[in-house]
């Protein structure tokens, strides 16, 4: 299989080199399954089985990048010929920097677990699993996905640079529904971990088995406690927001800070880590055969770094942080680092404030000012003098994310691993508090 | 496009015991461009080219996709999914099961008047480069520290066969133009806009649109509202809501929460459920008069444009809510079948690789009759909000924030002051009890809709004309 995807690759460079001045070839051979759960049963068995290949070419400057999702070669190559044609006719980018001349990497062993090829087959007892810890916690009804996949990768660039993985990812999300209330739960991992596909079901059931009574919260400032599902999805806002192609295209709130300045409260760190093999984005290479190394977008409050590819390094006077994307560098996996607090603790040092297990539907109404709201789903509960004493729905978050940044006050001591609809980028991160969020609801 | 290969899918997985079976041969080609500042930082093709198949076996319903087109392969892809259907069988209580609807046979194409290679590609260039200059020309006190552009040309075509008899070919262009614009002043911070135009042709839509004076309208507005924009009225007031924003609000109020799938709880863990019930149609009532939005795929030249769905059911316009009664959802043969009707042709994929489920078309609110100047002439204090940048609706599809960019206050039946960021966050029926009037200009809004697991974009358009609600109380950002 890594002579095979290598050896195409080499091939299709061949037949590149006499056109452009640079090129690189990647191909992702995708093999998966997606299991959907609805009212407990299986409602879809998906399955792919996908040969991409992503190329990228330069020629006097000008960047051009084929993505294809085909096995018919002709078209690939008619393309190629097509898009080589464009070279006069097209300015030198502003973001041109010569690919990277190749440096020996480390690579990373574990990335595939063995017992994922098994299940693909027979997925039965993983969705079994689900469900049942999930009825048996007391949820009514559940709906969900499962998804197990294989990916191989390979990499060639006109430099000499060549580079293979393979690797496993197992998705397990599930929401369960009691009555009128509901709770959800998630696992993105490279492997088959059964206590943690099992959790899913259990936590979702717990969330919407939680039973108190339930209390209308007038919109204003909340202590807020945000489970990692809440957390990964806007951590991963901020670590896109971390790519310097975001910065330079006018979608980050970095736009107008610097590397230095104070960006967060002083006890968070968000890292890029590419290299924790427990996360299924991790790789040893990037998209320009860059080895890749964990480091921290926000380190105690600061930003440390944007994340940077060889062209945007170039662009920014610095160098790549293995982050490529060929064109936008990208954050691989995310990691909120622990602090030292249990979720009980959070819950005791909250005066009055709500527990927000889930949300949806970010959106932003200035990227640059970081003005933003989003949707809670599923269980949100209401805690006063540290204890949860009522449960409440669908309340929004509508503040801003430099300020919630800085507000965060406590940070959970357990990291989960977190990957679903709403959560795309794989990412650790545990629960945290934040003082003084702005909630609102509708009013009318 | 191979019909035999696909006829052969269809009938091997027949004899392999599939009830129903389906094979769809798509191809996507996109070209794109994305230019910073008016200089292109990369030009791009893509191509997606394979075979979605769909079967049922003893009630497993099935999807596989497969970009190796060889006839051992798809061999292999239907035989996997039979054994792994088999594999589940057990886990099934309700077995899936289609509408018996007439499937058709045909073929449609929407043209372009103006082929996309008839412009050279350092025309269209230059294209971009003058958005950006008219972006910065046209702002007077302001600064425009950055814009950002994606221009894309996409062909899509289709080739569907079913065990039913279904056969429908089909080839849609579609162009598309997402405009990121920021304003920048030293002292009153910066404000954002996403232009988007979209639809399905070719490059005659470029002319129709004239995004250069569009984008300068915008400019001269939006530089206002940066300097000039006051906060909104905190009483409650009469609001004209801009087109733009009805055409959003119908597609997230009224078009999600009337997916059958997503009334039947098959999307509950991605999209969400809905709060219409499947006794709901036909007699729940949801707003005022006013409140009729309907779905039609069968515009010509619309982004959502389709003549069948994926499933080989002819496309039809739909009454989602009718004179203020929840009416008709989207359906596909699965939900047709549960909730014992017939299909109504909205089951559609973004590609070969994923799945046909129910998606959106055309989603707009029937127009009024009255003019834009009647429609404020008896507001003595009220605010007319034009455009938008940040939404969001809960997962039933009823507590929903719209925040407007370019919008005015209205003093005695005339539009005045500037306002910043006035926050419309209303529930679904109140928005729709609440609607006193609608003009007759009707004006459509491209967008991409985001559903199904993997995550699916789909070309829509979704519009309406300006309406009034009576009293509504704003909000304001962090407010």
């Amino acid at each position: 299989m890594n002579a095979d995807l290598l050896s195409i690759n080499e091939s299709i460079l061949g037949k590149l080199r006499n056109s452009y001045d640079e090129s690189a070839v990647q191909i992702n051979e995708v093999n998966n399954v997606m299991i959907k759960i609805v009212n407990n049963e299986i409602s879809l068995k998906h399955s792919q089985t996908l040969y991409n290949i992503s190329l990228y070419l330069v020629k006097k400057g000008r960047l051009f990048m084929l993505e294809s999702s085909t096995s018919n070669i002709s078209e690939l190559t008619s393309l190629v010929e097509r898009i080589g044609s464009y070279a006069e006719l097209v300015q030198e980018s502003e973001l041109y920097a010569p690919l990277p001349e190749p440096k020996p990497y480390k690579a990373l062993s574990n990335l595939f677990d063995n017992k994922v090829l098994n299940y693909i087959d027979n997925s039965a007892q993983l969705c079994e699993l689900m469900i049942n810890s999930a009825i048996n916690e007391g949820a009514q009804r559940v709906s969900g996905t499962l998804k197990l996949s294989i990916v191989s990768k390979a990499l060639t660039t006109s430099k000499g640079f060549e580079g293979f993985e393979r690797g496993s990812e197992v998705v397990s999300y599930l929401r369960a529904f009691k009555n009128e209330s509901s709770g959800h739960w998630a696992y993105g991992g490279r492997f088959v971990d059964l206590n943690s596909i099992e959790y899913v079901g259990k936590k979702a059931a717990q969330y919407a088995a939680f039973t108190k009574e339930v209390v209308e919260v007038p919109p204003k400032k909340y202590e807020v406690i945000l489970s990692p599902l809440v957390v990964g999805n806007l951590m991963e806002l901020v670590a896109t927001m971390a790519s310097s192609f975001y910065v330079l295209s006018g979608f980050s709130i970095f736009m107008n800070k610097k590397v230095g300045d104070v960006v967060a409260s002083e006890n968070l760190t968000l890292a890029d880590v590419p290299r924790d093999v427990e996360l299924s984005n991790s790789t040893a290479f990037d998209d320009e055969g860059v080895e890749t190394y964990d480091k921290e977008i926000i380190g105690g409050g600061v930003l440390k770094s944007l994340l940077h590819n060889s062209k945007t390094a170039a662009k920014f006077s610095t160098t790549s942080t293995g982050n490529a994307g060929l064109i936008s560098p990208k954050p691989w996996n995310i990691s909120l680092m622990p602090g030292d607090s249990s979720e009980d603790e959070m819950v005791e040092e909250t005066k009055e404030g709500l527990l927000i297990t889930n949300n949806w539907y970010t959106r932003l109404q200035n990227y640059v000012e970081g003005t933003f709201s989003t949707v809670s789903r599923d269980a949100v509960f209401y805690v006063r003098n540290g204890e949860i004493v009522g449960t409440t729905r669908r309340v929004r978050i509508a503040d801003n994310l430099n300020k919630l940044l800085r507000n965060v006050s406590f940070i959970g001591k357990k990291q989960y691993l977190i990957k679903w609809w709403e959560v795309t980028v794989p990412s650790k991160v545990p629960y945290v508090m934040v003082k003084d969020v702005n909630i609102t609801k509708p009013f009318d | 496009m191979n019909e035999d290969m696909l006829r052969y899918v269809v009938d091997y997985a027949l004899s392999l015991g599939a009830e129903y079976a389906e094979a769809r041969h798509q191809v996507d080609e996109t070209s794109a461009m994305i230019s910073r500042n008016g200089r292109l930082i990369t030009l791009g093709k893509s191509v997606s080219d394979g075979v979605g198949i769909r079967l049922i076996y003893k009630g497993v319903l099935t999807f596989s996709a497969t970009n190796k087109l060889d006839k051992s392969n798809l061999i292999d892809v239907v035989k996997k999914s039979v054994d792994r259907a088999k594999a589940l069988t057990h886990l099934i209580r309700q077995p899936a099961k289609f509408s018996g609807d007439a499937v058709g046979k045909g073929s449609y194409r929407a043209y372009m008047l103006k082929d996309f290679h008839s412009t050279a590609v350092d025309e269209k260039i230059k294209f971009l480069e003058d958005l950006h200059k008219t972006a910065v020309n046209t702002a007077k006190e302001v600064k425009v520290p950055t814009t950002y552009c994606e221009y894309v040309e996409h062909i899509q075509k289709k080739l569907i066969l079913n065990s039913d008899g279904g056969f429908v070919r089909s080839e849609v262009p579609r162009l598309s133009i997402t405009f990121n614009l920021v304003l920048h002043h030293g002292s009153k911070g910066t404000l954002q806009r996403l232009m988007q135009w979209g639809a399905s042709g070719g490059l005659e839509l470029l002319q129709n649109w004239d995004p250069i004076r569009s984008l300068e309208s915008e400019v001269t507005s939006l530089e206002k509202v940066l300097l000039h924009g006051i906060e909104p009225p905190k009483e409650p007031i009469d609001v004209i809501v801009g087109s733009e924003i009805v055409g959003l609000i119908v597609h997230e109020s009224a078009g999600h929460p009337m997916e059958a799938d997503r009334i039947l709880g098959r999307e509950a863990a991605q999209a969400g459920e809905s709060y219409v019930k499947p006794d709901y149609f036909g007699n729940y009532r949801i707003g005022s008069k006013y409140a009729t939005v309907i779905e039609d795929p069968t515009i010509p030249g619309s982004y959502g444009f389709y003549e069948y769905d994926d499933e080989c059911v002819k496309a039809r316009p739909r009454y989602l809510y009718k004179e203020g009664v929840i009416n008709e959802p989207l359906h596909n043969r699965s939900t047709a079948y549960i909730l014992r009707t017939t299909s109504n042709g909205s089951s559609r994929s973004m590609d070969y690789a994923s799945e046909p489920i129910i998606r959106m078309s055309n989603t707009y609110l029937k127009p009024g009759d009255m003019g834009f100047d009647e429609l404020i002439e008896d507001i003595n204090h009220g605010v007319y909000i034009k455009s938008y940048m940040e939404w969001n609706i809960d997962d039933i599809r009823w507590n929903q924030r719209y925040v407007g960019l370019e919008s005015y206050l209205i003093i005695n039946g005339e539009l005045k002051d500037m306002i910043r960021n006035p926050v419309l966050e209303i529930s679904t029926s109140s928005f729709y009890s609440k609607i006193t009037g609608a003009d007759r200009e009707l004006r459509f809004y491209p967008g991409t809709c985001g559903k199904g697991e993997p995550p699916q974009g789909m070309p829509v358009w979704f519009g309406g004309p300006n309406v009034k609600l009576s009293k509504i109380k704003l909000g304001g950002v962090g407010a």
